[in-house]
């Protein structure tokens, strides 16, 4: 199961192959067609959502909400919603004042949405919790003080060190007491999220950050569970004094080399997330690319201590089959590898005959699949298509395409198939990687009988 | 001479407003004109503290610090520069775009660019695209420079570069895109007629358009 897989690479044993955490943080409502500020604001949307990234992308481990603003409202920051990302903080409630807040302000777990985020929290551990290892994110130390100071925070770490480190101190024991709720309501790896590390020097990290940093992992250790630092943007600079705060795992982006960085990861014995870039290959790339991309990326890589991820929350419209395609690709990575290969080598010219779509004695289902043996989305595609052919019996003709064969990587050139799984009825696209429900499918089918 | 203005320009360095203004007036009474203060003491000094950005050698705060130095005493100088026939002024117009509050990166930028020298109009955060055009116009700007940290706001700054090429400026208006998630593709793909991956890139950029027009 793949949260084994996760409790393993985390306690540095061998495995067979590396483990894939997709970060659908507000990707995860489009997958319900649900907008960014449903999946975060309602619970039963968002927990629907989470199901549906289990069942398509397979992981072996999940984040249950990424909104790096939770603790932040609470806190008496205003925040601006957008329907296709996260909301961004507005206000900066310390702006105009050098204060501490009072530790009474250390966020309840019945205020703001945290009570959302524990119920779907304690669900989905219900639901899935035993073969996918969970994730709950925290807003970090640093970047949590900055929601709360705004940009004065920059000046203050040179000319008022002292405040900053008390504020990130203050802004740790929040970490501390989220981490708290969300272990107890069922989280397997606690992720501490501070994209602004990479803004500032080693060595202001270490004299003002490194401390409250610590104190939040060794916290979580504490209580048994494993910890995770993600970081966003330039932080090659920042890896060595990131390690020394012992993580159990460190995620970076796209804007770190992960080969170099995982020397570094690896000198310290820490698992290193990453890091497939968001907007040039996730968002868009095609297919073929996530795959091609994942597949050299772990041809380039010692695989021991190494999580296979997107380089932080994906954004919103990342194409579905993008990350099946990703997904495949860490977990069937040699027939992907021939995939790829094959469909660069695939000429135009392989003769493919293509039916003769409109004179079709009976509706003609056809699904384009990676492999429904191996990639979970494809095999709930082509399960829809045999629970069809077991429902309409000798009144449908049904047939899956691998893109495992040359022949059928061909196929779907011909055909213009860009997106796998896909579902065609009489020669022309009906659903792409999303799964139609039982009556969708078969009020098509009807569509097509004469 | 020489070394009153490399003072200047190393104390930006220092962190101390007070200082790099002392300095300032120490060389202005001295009888260095004040474009000369400017374009060897300040601007030479945030060259140099570009160049330590590009390279991880400092960061944000570094910047943000240094760039505190050098507006406390644009305020010395200002009044003193006399604008003489020969002078090529730049302006940008900067903004963080519709949708998007995240002005780390913006204020780098419009910092970098006023340490270059040019007249910078910093419209703000979460800018209307109309708004971008409406103040170029206003300022008669040379350059529009939209910034964004979302994949999702991106998208506005298409509408920015296609609302400045139907639009009637005195000048060629240039717009440019920069933050995180863009890239240069897609940058010249949608509108922009420029794209640097950082701040001392995006002023080179822009002395590079200027020159060519």
């Amino acid at each position: 199961m793949g949260k084994d897989l996760i409790i393993k690479v985390m306690n540095h044993e061998t495995i067979d192959r590396v483990p894939w955490v997709p970060f659908a943080g507000v990707h995860a409502g489009k997958l319900k067609g649900f907008t960014a500020k449903e999946v975060l604001t309602d619970g039963q949307k968002l927990y629907e959502s989470l199901l549906e990234v289990n069942k398509l992308y397979k992981p072996d481990g999940m984040p249950v909400v990424f909104d790096l603003q939770i603790e932040a409202e609470i806190l008496g920051c205003d925040l601006l919603w957008a329907e296709d990302a996260p909301p961004s903080v507005n206000s900066h409630p310390l702006k105009d004042t050098k204060e501490i807040p009072c530790k009474c302000k250390i966020p309840e777990a019945k205020q703001g949405r945290i009570p959302m985020v524990l119920d779907v929290m304690k669900k989905l551990s219900a639901e899935i919790g035993n073969e996918t290892a969970l994730y709950g994110l925290i807003c970090g130390p640093f970047t949590l003080a900055s929601h709360l100071r705004g940009n004065s925070i920059f000046k203050d770490m040179i000319k008022d060190a002292k405040y900053v480190k008390e504020l990130v101190e203050f802004c740790a024991e929040v970490n501390i007491k989220m981490a708290e709720y969300y272990i107890d309501a069922g989280m397997d790896v606690i992720a501490i999220v501070d994209p602004l590390v990479s803004q500032v020097s080693s060595k202001h990290f270490h004299n003002i950050l490194a401390d409250s940093f610590e104190s939040v992992f060794s916290y979580i250790r504490s209580k048994g569970k494993f910890s995770s630092f993600f970081v966003c943007g330039d932080a090659t600079n920042q890896m060595e004094e990131m390690c020394l705060t012992k993580p159990d795992n460190i995620s970076i982006d796209e804007n770190v080399d992960i080969v170099k960085a995982k020397e570094t990861t690896d000198k310290y014995n820490i698992v290193i997330s990453g890091n497939i870039p968001l907007t040039t290959v996730m968002l868009h790339g095609n297919q073929q690319d996530n795959m091609k991309y994942v597949v050299d990326l772990l041809d380039s890589i010692t695989k021991d201590n190494l999580i296979l991820s997107p380089g932080c929350d994906m954004p919103y419209d990342v194409p579905i089959e993008n990350t099946i395609g990703a997904a495949m690709a860490v977990i069937n990575t040699a027939e992907t590898r021939e995939m790829v290969a094959n469909y660069q080598a695939v000429e135009e010219d392989i003769e493919v005959d293509l039916p003769d779509y409109d004179h079709l004695k009976k509706p003609l289902v056809e699904a384009f699949t990676l492999d429904s043996a191996t990639c979970a989305a494809c095999t709930y595609m082509w399960g829809a298509a045999q629970f069809a052919k077991e429902h309409f019996k000798d009144e449908i003709d049904i047939v899956e395409y691998k893109y495992t064969t040359k022949e059928n990587i061909a196929r779907c050139k011909k055909m213009g198939v860009t997106n796998l799984p896909s579902l065609y009825i009489n020669g022309k696209l009906k659903w792409k990687s999303i799964i139609p429900s039982e009556d969708e499918l078969f009020e098509e089918i009807k569509k097509n009988m004469n | 001479m020489m070394d009153i203005l490399k003072k200047i320009a190393e104390s930006l360095m220092e962190f101390e407003p007070e200082d790099t203004i002392a300095l300032v007036n120490e060389a202005l009474a001295s009888g260095i004109d004040a474009k000369t203060v400017l374009n060897e003491g300040l601007i030479k000094g945030m060259d140099i503290v570009g160049q330590l950005f590009k390279t991880n050698e400092i960061y944000v705060p570094e910047v943000t610090m240094a760039a505190e130095c050098l507006q406390e005493a644009l305020v010395v100088i200002k009044p003193l520069l006399k604008e003489e026939p020969s002078d090529v002024k730049v302006t940008v117009v900067i903004g963080t775009v519709e949708g998007d509050v995240h002005d780390i990166g913006k204020n780098l930028v419009a910092v970098m660019m006023e340490g270059a020298g040019f007249e910078v109009i910093d419209i703000g955060n979460n800018v209307l695209a109309q708004t971008f055009i409406d103040a170029a116009k206003e300022h008669n700007a040379d350059i529009i420079a939209c910034s964004a940290l979302l994949t999702t706001t991106m998208a506005v700054m298409p509408e920015v570069a296609a609302l400045a090429k139907n639009e009637k400026f005195e000048k060629d208006v240039k717009v440019l895109f920069g933050g995180a998630p863009i890239f240069e593709k897609w940058a010249l793909e949608n509108g922009a007629d420029g794209y640097a991956e950082d701040a001392s890139g995006a002023v080179q950029l822009v002395k590079d358009l200027v020159s060519r027009k």
